[in-house]
């Protein structure tokens, strides 16, 4: 091998420090990338699934209605004995509860627990006592609530079933509270020592009876799962593990774990685009000393191997560069993720995670750069005397490498996503955004060249574009896709907080009042101390469509909503808080008075009635309210943001139509934790008929983890970025070289300094607006499919963010343009013509 | 056996459009009366398509039986005493001349004093006898977890209104249902379409004493 010049790579170096600073970025990040959503993935993963573990208290959980049918309580029984599983009967039912001094009673929901509950997670108490040791025979354990509504406290006694029961202490917190608790009456913890004395358990009792097993062989929860569902009874039984079972949470831990990998590999992607564009423009840069040392003899082996052992030195640079920030970050990840990740889960980049990091560091290196460096032995030296670029011979040796680069960035996506189908489809959706930027920029750019201008400038800037040697086509698309790459991870970030994070904003109701008679309304309101937003329900069925009889018993076969069940319609004349309109502009139309004639109503419906019924603006429907029949017309149809837990109607009509129609009223408000025992008290006394249900907690807990889920996305979001932005600095840079020799002879030529910054800003305006145009297009198919296909979710447009991220897109190319133009601008052109006056 | 399966063939082939012009011919009788089906979740048919619950089994038994009475389910899912307290009026206004009345149930399951209900069903039942109006009264019981004194008392509501305001008791509407896994759904509280024939055995001689005497009291006038 040659002896090594280090004198030549130095200058190499520092001849092109802004190319060089780019392509070092690029692989410190995607370095930092890979090692510490590498490390860090597998710990928020663990911490992700803890949380859902948490949320079961158990690995494997089995429902029933009924007591366990024997084979599988046999089942269960083995496994408990061999010791393959920990196991914890829990029974859940509602009871009325005495305190025996007084006549006042309440409906509870008792939970009697045996040892062991709750495998996963704490339920915490207001003494900070261990649960397990407090929850003795003969005690109770009982929520606030419970002590507000009877009036008692702790030491007191309770009459529950059979049994007398001392209350011992007050639960603030139970891992395992329902996503969807929905429950009429406050918990009591009961032990199962006490489920005899109770004498609660007996026919026409309806008790939830729950298997909790905790494996212990971690590998094996999905084996015995399997096993246990074989001898589970069909319809009766139900096997979950803390993985299968299907709740919002689920669906919001695998959307944000996937959309993880998912920023984890386009930040590869950018940073590998990244790495090639810097190079190929600092070897650009160095053709001409390249081909002048070829003339003087310098041999093609020469070149080459010094122009790799540069890469590779700039390589080693950018991944030392990247452990160490891996490492400096992994220091800060306690602080960045404090009350996100629990305290217990130690965050360490593993020796594996690092040398894995390097060998693929230097792949992707290696990947990137052989294309440019491979132009390089094509070079001649007659180049010093032609303008025009010679076309690189693509032998197979060219198409190999693109092949080879398209297998390894496939294999990377599989391997993050570790899921061969999604990838693959993952990887044919890019390829075909990167198609459809290529044609789109090369057929506007056609359109282009055709256009004349009078503005000089603007003349000059259109030339520009096509100049000589020039990068604008690649450029453009390099920009776009990763732009577009932004734009896509941003918006998807909107639409999953949109449908997930924001159906939590912090004023969300936390207690509905459900039953209020409409007489009730006033004394209702006078408790309560302010005015709340009323939902009057009135029940109807839907008797035809477009006078189509509704098939009902087709209906009952749909597997999510029917068009067969009763229906929930209310009376108001404006929009709730959450709704706009997707069809039509007022609730009622213009001219509902004339449907009067022909005995007709109008009636907003909801969109998602509206899908599933097939119903658009105009039809007629048939509503039959408890025997009386209504036709109503669609005057307009409404959409929500999915939120959760916020009312919602699918069927609204005038108040005059149905404010005499039988219907019950239930209102959701807002009230801290203080507030609402006392004025349950009230509500109830005054007015028994009414029911309240609680959700604070289950808000609470919901927010908590959406919450923190999110703040990690945007967290690992902004590594793309910063890739993004190295790729538009080093793109705009590339295109600088041409314009600063042009810049010289725009200035002997007599053009002021103005007129050139003028022209230049042009040309950069053509590009970011192109660029923008793209990106905003290409991320909104690229979201969309995302959105629909793989997180089924609603998808919207964002048009104001879009707006604004494009436009701060074009900002920020021209601005950067301009900085790197200014130099040459002040410079005189006598400087410029002697340092490159052989040109 | 192969020529019995032919002749049962022929046989139900010869009777499918006797039934229909027997049906066809009934239809635009007059109905002797109406009736209304008022309740919860357990008239409505929750999770059941309509035509196999209660109700519209009763119209179609009594029809066979030559009674010509309409059948409206006014079911609500949920409802609570107060709630068919609240909507007596609109069941006034379609002119019933029985009413059986089944609710409670989601006040017992709400824990809602057995007091209040009592007073809901005994208003409604007053309500109803005003207009001169038979009611026969579904008669329930709540989940025994709720404890033997809420229970018991709970029970106790429809006898003591029965016979208080001299109206037909239906001791328990849910007798030889409740409690059953194959009989109910698997929520374990509402019956399926098998759950609502023995339901309708349950309920029919005491909707046929209910015309009986609705009969009569039309006659006195």
């Amino acid at each position: 091998m040659a002896k090594l010049h280090y004198n030549f790579i130095y200058r190499q170096i520092i001849n092109s420090r802004k190319q060089v600073a780019v392509f070092i970025l690029c692989v410190a990040l995607s370095l930092l990338t890979l090692v510490s959503l590498g490390g860090f993935s597998h710990s928020v993963r663990q911490s992700t699934l803890k949380d859902a573990r948490t949320l079961h208290a158990a690995d494997i959980i089995i429902h029933s209605h009924y007591p366990f049918s024997t084979p599988l309580a046999d089942v269960v029984n083995k496994y408990t004995e061999t010791g393959m599983v920990q196991s914890a009967l829990v029974h859940e039912l509602f009871s009325m509860v005495q305190e025996p001094s007084t006549t006042r009673s309440l409906l509870t929901n008792l939970k009697v627990v045996e040892k062991g509950y709750p495998f996963y997670g704490q339920v915490e108490l207001a003494s900070q006592r261990n649960f397990t040791e407090e929850l003795k025979s003969g005690a109770v354990i009982v929520e606030q609530a419970v002590l507000d509504r009877l009036q008692v406290g702790i030491g007191d006694t309770l009459n529950i079933g059979n049994g007398a029961f001392i209350i011992k202490d007050i639960v603030v917190r139970e891992p395992d509270r329902p996503v969807t608790f929905f429950s009429f009456g406050p918990r009591i913890f009961i032990s199962a020592e006490d489920l005899i004395a109770l004498a609660l358990i007996k026919k026409g009792s309806r008790i939830h009876y729950n298997y909790l097993l905790k494996v212990n062989d971690p590998e094996k929860i999905d084996k015995l799962a399997d096993a246990l569902s074989a001898k589970a009874l069909k319809g009766q039984e139900r096997v979950e593990t803390y993985r299968t079972s299907q709740s919002g949470i689920k669906r919001f831990l695998d959307n944000f774990l996937f959309f993880l990998n998912l920023i984890g590999i386009l930040t590869l992607v950018l940073a590998g685009a990244g790495i090639q564009s810097a190079l190929t423009t600092l070897l650009r840069q160095n053709e001409i000393t390249v081909a002048i040392m070829k003339t003087v003899g310098a041999t093609s082996r020469f070149i080459t191997v010094h122009f790799i052992a540069m890469v590779m030195v700039l390589g080693a640079i950018g991944t030392a560069l990247g452990l160490v920030c891996g490492f400096i970050l992994q220091l800060f990840f306690p602080i960045l993720f404090a009350g996100i990740l629990p305290a217990n889960i130690t965050i360490t980049i593993s020796w594996l995670t690092v040398v894995e990091g390097i060998i693929l560091g230097m792949m992707i290196v290696g990947l990137f750069a052989f294309l440019p460096l491979r132009s390089l032995r094509d070079l001649k030296p007659s180049f010093i005397f032609r303008k025009e670029s010679v076309p690189a011979k693509r032998g197979v040796l060219h198409y190999g490498a693109v092949g080879i680069i398209v297998l390894f960035f496939v294999g990377l996506v599989i391997w993050q996503l570790e899921d061969m189908l999604t990838g693959l489809y993952l990887v044919l959706a890019l390829f075909g955004l990167i198609g459809i930027t290529t044609a789109i920029t090369k057929i506007l750019l056609k359109f282009l060249r055709t256009r004349s201008t009078r503005s000089l400038a603007l003349r000059q800037a259109f030339k520009g574009l096509f100049r000589p040697k020039n990068l604008t086509v690649p450029i453009i698309i390099t920009l776009s896709i990763a732009l577009a790459v932004i734009f896509s991870i941003f918006l998807i970030e909107e639409n999953l907080n949109a449908t997930f994070v924001q159906s939590y904003p912090p004023d969300l109701p936390n207690v509905y009042f459900l039953d209020i008679q409409p007489d009730q309304k006033k004394e209702f309101v006078n408790i309560l101390g302010k005015k709340p937003q009323f939902y009057p329900v009135i029940r109807a069925r839907i008797t035809s469509i477009n006078n189509k009889p509704i098939n009902r018993a087709q209906e009952l076969q749909r597997k999510r909503d029917n068009l067969a069940r009763e229906f929930n319609l209310t009376y108001r004349d404006y929009l709730l808080e959450d709704e706009r309109f997707s069809n039509g502009k007022k609730l009622f139309g213009d001219h509902w008075k004339d449907l009067d004639m022909h005995d007709e109503v109008p009636v907003s419906v909801l969109d998602t009635v509206a899908e599933i019924g097939d119903i658009s603006m105009g039809d007629l429907i048939i509503f039959n309210v408890q025997g009386i029949p209504i036709k109503a017309r669609v005057t307009s149809i409404r959409t929500r943001s999915e939120s959760k837990v916020r009312p919602y109607f699918y069927f609204v009509f005038p108040e005059e139509i149905l404010q005499d129609a039988p219907q019950t009223i239930f209102t959701a408000v807002r009230f801290s934790a203080a507030e609402l025992g006392a004025l349950q008290n009230k509500i109830v006394s005054r007015m028994p008929n009414i029911s309240v249900i609680d959700i604070s907690q289950t808000i609470k807990i919901l927010a908590r983890i959406i919450h923190k889920l999110s703040s990690i996305i945007q967290f690992f979001a902004l590594f793309s970025i910063i890739a993004g932005l190295l790729i538009t600095i080093s793109s705009v840079f590339a295109t600088q070289f041409a314009r600063i020799q042009e810049a010289v002879y725009f200035k002997i030529l007599g053009a002021r300094a103005s007129f050139i910054l003028r022209a230049f800003t042009y040309e950069n305006l053509i590009v970011a607006m192109i660029c923008a145009g793209l990106a905003g297009l290409v991320s909104h198919i690229g979201s969309w499919i995302v959105c629909k296909w793989i997180f089924s979710i609603p998808y919207g447009f964002f048009v104001g963010e879009t707006i604004i991220m494009m436009s701060i897109t074009v900002v920020l190319i021209i601005a950067i343009g301009m900085a790197s133009s200014i130099t040459v601008l002040k410079s005189k052109p006598v400087v410029f013509l002697r340092e490159h006056g052989q040109e | 056996m192969a020529i019995c399966l032919l002749l049962m063939l022929v046989l139900s082939g010869c009777e499918k459009p006797a039934k229909k012009s027997v049906a066809e011919t009934t239809v635009p009788l007059e109905t002797q009366g109406t009736i209304i089906a008022l309740g919860n979740s357990l008239t409505a048919g929750y999770g059941v398509p309509e035509e196999k619950v209660y109700p519209a089994l009763l119209e179609k038994k009594l029809r066979r039986d030559g009674y010509h009475y309409r059948v409206i389910n006014a079911g609500i899912s949920g409802e609570t005493s107060s709630g068919t307290l609240s909507r007596i009026q609109w069941i006034l206004a379609q002119k019933p001349d029985i009413v059986i009345l089944e609710t409670g149930a989601n006040d017992g399951l709400r824990g809602i004093s057995t007091e209040l209900i009592k007073e809901n069903i005994s208003k409604t039942i007053q309500l109803l006898q005003e207009k001169d109006v038979e009611v026969v009264l579904a008669g329930m019981q709540i989940v025994q977890n709720l404890g033997a004194r809420y229970t018991e008392s709970f029970a106790a509501i429809y006898p003591a209104v029965a016979k208080d305001q001299k109206i037909i008791l239906i001791p328990f509407f849910l007798k030889g249902v409740a409690g059953e896994p194959d009989l109910n759904q698997a929520d374990t509280i509402h019956p399926t379409a098998q759950g609502y024939e023995i339901i309708l055995q349950t309920i029919y001689p005491h909707v046929l004493q209910a015309i009986e005497s609705s009969r009569k009291r039309s006659t006195e006038k």
